[in-house]
């Protein structure tokens, strides 16, 4: 509040310089929020790719396991599921966009021979292998878009604090500031305009005073020259 | 290190994955999900093993306000959800408070 603020040129300069650095911040956190959103675009279009993959492959697997369970029966099906020895692992690195730190997930063990299985070539049926062949193909989907979705999610985290930054500079700090500005110079200026005043009043007050000694020397001088003739 | 897939949901929905080879999973039944699914996706969400959840997205409506804000939100582990298309699993609201536009509109 500009109440709080002592009106003295130190607080002036203190305020212009953090005026001055807050306008610098704020730009640069504008120009990071537009590169982010511009990142975040490129980045959404890979995704919408990736997300009608997902849900096209995830179709196709529960035909394919519709059709198995059908054809095989239940039993069969969760038979050979429970069977499984190799399981999908995945490993997270990570990689900067524009100091956003997102993951880069990559997959081993997804898709299996059908011999490395484990439910056996014979006791299941070419429908189960190619139940667990669409399957295989929608985990190596799924992958692709937990790894451009968390992008996603980690940029929008960042492009919202980042908003809020910049908000808070342009719509509450910088206000303030500038307000104390305001207040300080409007301060500054009735304090130089009383000091005028007050310089005046007292060259005022003192020329009145010479002029009066000067008007009383000239009295008495008068008096003086007056007196002395009658004396003579 | 190196994590594993988790799927959550129905029997139905996880045999499928089983058969790729998922091996941590969590089997509700329908009839349960309004009780189970909860506290099933809270102990998978804690399971430092686990790096991708995969849940199907009419199953999120059976999840507590609190989980599943926490579950769509979790960067690691992270959701991916089937079934409701682009913009699913609290991504769409994301991006119209981050962006102020919903541009996933077209998507519909």
């Amino acid at each position: 509040m500009a109440k709080d603020v002592k009106p003295t040129r130190k607080n002036l300069m203190a305020i212009e310089d953090r005026i001055e650095l807050s306008e610098r911040g704020h730009d640069t956190l504008e120009q990071k929020r537009d590169g982010l959103i511009m990142e975040f675009m490129d980045i959404l279009d890979q995704a919408q790719d990736i997300r009608s993959e997902v849900e096209a492959d995830y179709q196709t697997a529960q035909q394919k396991l519709d059709m198995a369970r059908a054809m095989e029966g239940d039993v069969a099906v969760r038979g050979a599921a429970a069977a499984l020895k190799e399981h999908p692992e995945i490993t997270t690195q990570s990689k900067n966009i524009m100091g956003v730190v997102v993951p880069q997930i990559e997959a081993s063990k997804v898709r299996k021979p059908l011999d490395e299985r484990g439910y056996g070539l014979v006791g299941s049926s070419a429908r189960i292998d190619e139940t667990a062949d669409a399957y295989e193909d929608l985990i190596d989907s799924i992958i692709l878009a937990a790894e451009v979705e968390t992008a996603m999610k980690k940029m929008l985290e960042e492009i919202e604090t980042t908003k809020r930054r910049v908000n808070a500079l342009e719509f509450k700090l910088l206000p303030e500031l500038k307000q104390n500005q305001e207040y300080i110079e409007q301060k500054l200026e009735e304090q130089e305009r009383e000091e005028i005043f007050r310089l005046k009043k007292i060259k005022a007050k003192k020329e009145e005073e010479e002029d009066e000694e000067q008007e009383i020397e000239a009295d008495e001088r008068e008096g003086a020259t007056t007196a002395s003739p009658k004396a003579d | 290190m190196s994590q594993e897939i988790a799927v959550i949901g129905s029997p139905e929905f996880t045999t499928g994955f089983r058969l790729a080879g998922v091996r941590k999973f969590e089997d509700v039944p329908d009839e349960e999900k309004a009780d189970r699914l909860d506290d099933a996706v809270a102990s998978t969400m804690t399971d430092d093993d686990v790096g991708i959840i995969v849940m199907h997205d009419d199953d999120l409506d059976y999840l507590s306000r609190g989980t599943r804000e926490d579950v769509e939100t979790s960067v690691e582990p992270t959701l991916v959800t089937l079934g409701g298309g682009a913009g699913s699993g609290g991504l769409r609201d994301q991006i119209k408070r981050a962006i102020g536009i919903d541009l996933m509109d077209d998507e519909d």
